[in-house]
């Protein structure tokens, strides 16, 4: 061992070289197993855990359930909005390394399909990476068959059955309904079904308003997926609940028959009992199909829908506001009675009332009555049949506009109806302290004498006026409006009187005189028969008629464009013997309220009393 | 001299003195390698496993023409032998057949081999032929250039190919040889400290995929979905498997195809996934076992010659246990090597059977001296 270090190659001793040097081998052999059995124990039993974990992250994918829509059945018990069943595609971004690729790669397998890469990439882009987004909405089978054999080749891409919204009674309900379409970002926050994004919410109608009772809870899954995220089995599963059910007052026959008599007009009808306060019809012209929302819906389409003249997708029975014209005289005759003023008083009419005006040249204004040559002697009675304008004008002025408007509002004029559809308006009934609140200026004379007549500063809806005069004829009972059926309160009596019964007996027959007895406005639309209806029609100008106007002769409504004819409108209830329906009918632009509105309103009530008064009911519940 | 008698009554003598626990362990762990094969295959024996079995029958069959062949003919053909495996890897860039942006393979008689595989057992075969002969008074020169040479000119055609894993082991197969033959440690020393500082030179010759690989073993995050996958979804397979393993044919990282190449080069992890710790230790243990019982059985022969093939052929085998174990388990960088009589792989089966064989011939000749030689 002397010459350790100074050979290349040790060449003697041979023997006990190998031996030690194979040794020193084994040694290091032995070592190096050692760290192997170490480092397999380190990752087989002190990170065990950890990797269980990693491993289930990898073989076990969360899916959300879709869960089914509440139903929405009219009255009759009739399934009005239903789900069907169609086949979708999704992407989830956290599964697949490429997500445009494998866009391209369903182009590529469905050509005729429509797929927007770059939207789907950017509808994509903005969720959280495990939210599934839709691609397809609905699918034929040929086609979702083809996605599930060449799954292989889409990764992060998955075809699901799901479901689709269908309203079985199309147009004639669809306002009223309304209509579900994807959630939005703003909705994201309060509604749980936002986890998926092929989930639907609703957008306008009852199902908007009542979308947390029809939308139901997600259910979920645990399935085991390959690496290809190809589903292999499902672990566990909590399913989906069903929305609940909803039963509407509305009564879908009743409502079809209010939308076909609508037809090609632009307007709408309010049906309400008047015992109870159930809504039987709120029907809305021109219309459109709720079903074209259940597809994804082509930019033309919406276009087309918005910028339509006769605004198809407006609710006009909640959610347009029109002067009530002469429909509110029977309301400020009320409020007359109210303030003393005896219904046998009269006035007189020449046809025109003038007040003082300092700011006019002539020094002072006046006011015409729809009739030229006047009405001559007028009291209460002949005031609303014949719907005299100068006896509102003098009467509106001797009570006031806060007492008219303090009746109207009891009435609930001038107040949303349904509290819920959160596409009504609330309508305005002006006094002295809105015009300052709103207009910030002084209410002036002839303001009133507008009022009093339904002009002016007034605005209501359809709905509203109904329900208004169904509490006057129900001798003053006040209504809870019902739209949801549901029989905790149904046919309860709210017990409050909110007026004098004996005015009422005044008024009420001042409204049958206006339709039944000759000379009335809407004399020409009565029934004949055992069941009669009454009411009282309303023309509410759309523009100011200018003196020069006037002077020249004023131009008949039709001869006039469409957008600056008056509205016509009417109010009645029937039968008059027992009243039970308050209706209300507004026809835009319509001319006048007993040309357009009022032989409406009189076939409805034909069609109700051939019903015999009595709508089927048949109770659906599941709460 | 040589009668049929003579040779059949040789013939059997030599498999009288076979070591059989040698040989019992390789069967054994064909087997291990055929069980694990059935698993992958979803129990399908005609795809992987009944291929598994065909090689291994082939692979015995070469195992036991090496043994018959006389050792001093092994010993006279040592360098052709090597010559010939270096001649099939120069052709290769010309004929061979490319895959994965590799040239490996070679194409015989409608049988695809990798030669780079036969090259680790040939040139342990020239270095100790060439060890064996040479004497203590040599020139520098002589003694230490030409091994060297004979060394890098395999590293270097299998490098180019590319094929780093497989030059990797063959070079450190014939650096260990350096070692066992006696080589003074001071050249270690300095070998070790020059490769350390041409490490940097080195690396631009790497490819990018190769620098890719080195970059993600030592950062697996760095690209989870490409190469750092591989490393991440073969620690979470072993680490999931725990101490008794999913189960045979349970395996979810593998059986859902979360494991790359599991066949291959990453069968030591499926084996770990379902029979856990346990299954992982006793396959190292046998290993071991087989390492040991080499180690002993070259140490009985007489000629420097045969103790040099044995030793180098043991240390080559541990080579590729712990490149492909070290490699599955996150603590070498991905270089795609098979795990011996384990893997599939016909060429990795047919060479370690032809070592096994060259050590087996060594173990019953033990007794036989060897002259030196000219070399």
């Amino acid at each position: 061992m002397k010459k350790t270090g100074k050979f290349i190659f040790q060449k003697y001793d041979t023997e006990n070289l190998i031996n030690r040097r194979a040794a020193l081998v084994t040694i290091a052999k032995a070592g190096v197993f050692s760290v192997l059995v170490g480092r397999l124990a380190y990752l087989q039993i002190a990170e065990n855990s950890n990797y269980k974990k990693l491993s289930d992250k990898n073989r076990i994918t969360h899916r959300f359930l879709e869960p089914e829509r509440g139903i929405i059945f009219d009255l009759q018990g009739r399934p009005m909005a239903i789900n069907k069943q169609k086949y979708e595609i999704i992407i989830i971004k956290e599964e697949t390394k490429d997500v445009e690729k494998s866009l391209v790669n369903l182009k590529s397998l469905l050509p005729h399909a429509n797929i927007d890469i770059e939207k789907i990439l950017k509808e994509v882009n903005s969720r959280k990476k495990f939210i599934p987004v839709g691609i397809i909405d609905d699918l034929t089978w040929e086609d979702f068959s083809k996605i599930n054999v060449n799954i292989h080749k889409l990764e992060g891409i998955y075809p699901q059955i799901g479901f689709k919204r269908y309203y079985t009674q199309g147009e004639s309900h669809s306002h009223l309904i309304g209509y579900v379409s994807p959630i939005s970002k703003n909705e994201e926050e309060s509604n749980p079904l936002s986890k998926l994004s092929t989930a639907k919410a609703g957008k306008i109608g009852v199902e908007k308003a009542k979308d947390a009772i029809l939308r139901g809870k997600l259910g979920n899954k645990n399935i085991e997926v390959n690496a290809s995220g190809r589903e292999i089995r499902e672990l566990d599963r909590v399913n989906s609940v069903q929305g609940n059910y909803i039963q509407l007052t509305i009564d879908s026959e009743l409502q079809k028959f209010c939308y076909e008599r609508l037809k090609g007009l632009s307007g709408s009808v309010s049906v309400i009992n008047v015992k109870n306060g159930e809504f039987y019809a709120l029907a809305s012209s021109p219309s459109y199909d709720p079903n074209i929302f259940s597809k994804s819906i082509s930019n033309e389409t919406w276009e087309n829908l918005l910028s339509d003249k006769y605004k198809p997708l407006i609710n006009k029975s909640i959610s347009n506001q029109y002067p009530p014209g002469s429909t509110i005289k029977p309301f400020v005759a009320l409020a007359a009675l109210e303030s003393g003023v005896s219904h046998k008083e009269t006035f007189f009419c020449d046809g025109k009332h003038l007040i003082e005006d300092t700011s006019l040249e002539s020094g002072y204004k006046t006011f015409h009555c729809w009739k030229k040559e006047g009405h001559g002697n007028v009291d209460m009675t002949k005031a609303i049949k014949e719907s005299c304008d100068v006896y509102f004008y003098q009467i509106a002025r001797r009570i006031g506009i806060n007492k008219i408007a303090e009746v109207c509002k009891r009435y609930g004029l001038g107040e949303k109806v349904f509290k819920s559809l959160y596409e009504e308006k609330s309508g305005v009934v002006p006094n002295k302290q809105w015009k300052l609140e709103n207009l910030g200026s002084r209410w002036m004379v002839g303001e009133t004498l507008s009022a009093g007549i339904g002009q002016g500063y007034f605005l209501t809806t359809a709905a509203q006026l109904s329900l208004a005069l169904a509490q006057l004829i129900n001798n003053g009972t006040r209504l809870i409006p019902k739209l949801i059926y549901d029989n905790k309160t149904s046919n309860i009596y709210n017990e409050r009187i909110i007026a004098d019964p004996r005015y009422l007996k005044i008024i009420k027959n001042a409204l049958d005189e206006a339709t039944n007895a000759p000379g009335g406005t809407s004399y020409r639309s009565r029934i004949i028969g055992k069941y009669k209806m009454a009411g009282k029609t309303g023309t509410s100008q759309v523009r100011a008629i200018s003196i020069k106007e006037r002077e020249e002769g004023l131009i008949k409504n039709k001869d006039l464009p469409w957008e600056k004819r008056d509205h016509g409108l009417f109010i009645g209830y029937g039968p008059t013997s027992d009243p039970k329906y308050a209706v209300s009918v507004i026809v835009e632009h319509g001319g006048s309220g007993s040309g357009s509105a009022a032989p409406i309103a009189s076939d409805i009530f034909k069609y109700l009393f051939e019903k015999k008064l009595n709508l089927k009911r048949n109770e659906i519940f599941n709460v | 001299m040589f009668n049929q008698n003579n040779f059949y009554s040789s013939a059997f003598a030599k498999l009288q003195s076979i070591n059989y626990p040698l040989l019992g362990l390789i069967i054994t762990l064909f087997f291990v390698g055929l069980a694990v094969l059935y698993s992958i295959s979803n129990g399908d024996f005609n795809s992987w496993p009944l291929k598994h079995s065909q090689r291994f029958m082939l692979g015995l069959i070469i195992f036991f023409l090496v043994i018959f062949f006389d050792l001093r003919l092994i010993f006279g053909y040592a360098y052709v032998i090597f010559f010939l495996s270096i001649i099939s890897l120069v052709i290769i860039p010309f004929f061979g057949i490319e895959s994965n942006g590799a040239t490996r393979w070679i194409n015989i008689a409608g049988i695809s081999l990798q030669p780079s595989e036969f090259v680790k057992y040939t040139l342990i075969l020239a270095l100790a032929k060439y060890f064996h002969s040479i004497n203590n008074d040599s020139s520098f020169i002589k003694t230490l250039i030409i091994p060297l040479i004979i060394t890098i000119v395999p590293v270097l055609l299998v490098i180019i190919q590319p094929d780093l894993g497989t030059a990797l082991i063959i070079l450190l197969g014939g650096i260990s040889l350096f070692w066992i033959s006696g080589l003074n440690y001071k050249y270690f020393i300095v070998g070790v400290f020059s490769i350390l500082c041409s490490l940097p030179v080195l690396w631009q010759y790497l490819k990018d995929y190769q620098r890719d690989r080195v970059l993600t073993f030592f950062n697996p995050e760095r690209d989870p979905l490409g190469n750092g996958y591989h490393i991440m979804q073969s620690k979470i397979a072993l680490g999931s498997g725990g101490i008794f393993g999913k189960g045979y044919m349970e395996g979810t990282q593998s059986h859902l195809n979360f494991l790359p190449e599991m066949q291959t080069d990453f069968i030591f992890t499926m084996l770990g996934e379902e029979f856990g710790f346990i299954g992982t230790l006793l396959l190292l243990l046998m290993y071991a076992a087989l390492i040991m019982i080499s180690i002993r059985l070259a140490l009985k022969s007489r000629s420097l010659f045969s103790k040099y093939l044995s030793l180098g052929v043991c240390n080559v085998f541990f080579i590729y246990v712990f490149v492909n174990i070290g490699m599955v388990t996150g603590l070498l960088p991905v270089v795609g090597v098979p795990l011996p009589f384990i893997s599939y792989g016909g060429s990795s089966m047919l060479a370690v059977m032809f070592g096994f064989g060259l050590l087996m011939n060594c173990y019953i000749n033990r007794n036989i001296i060897i002259e030196k030689t000219n070399y």
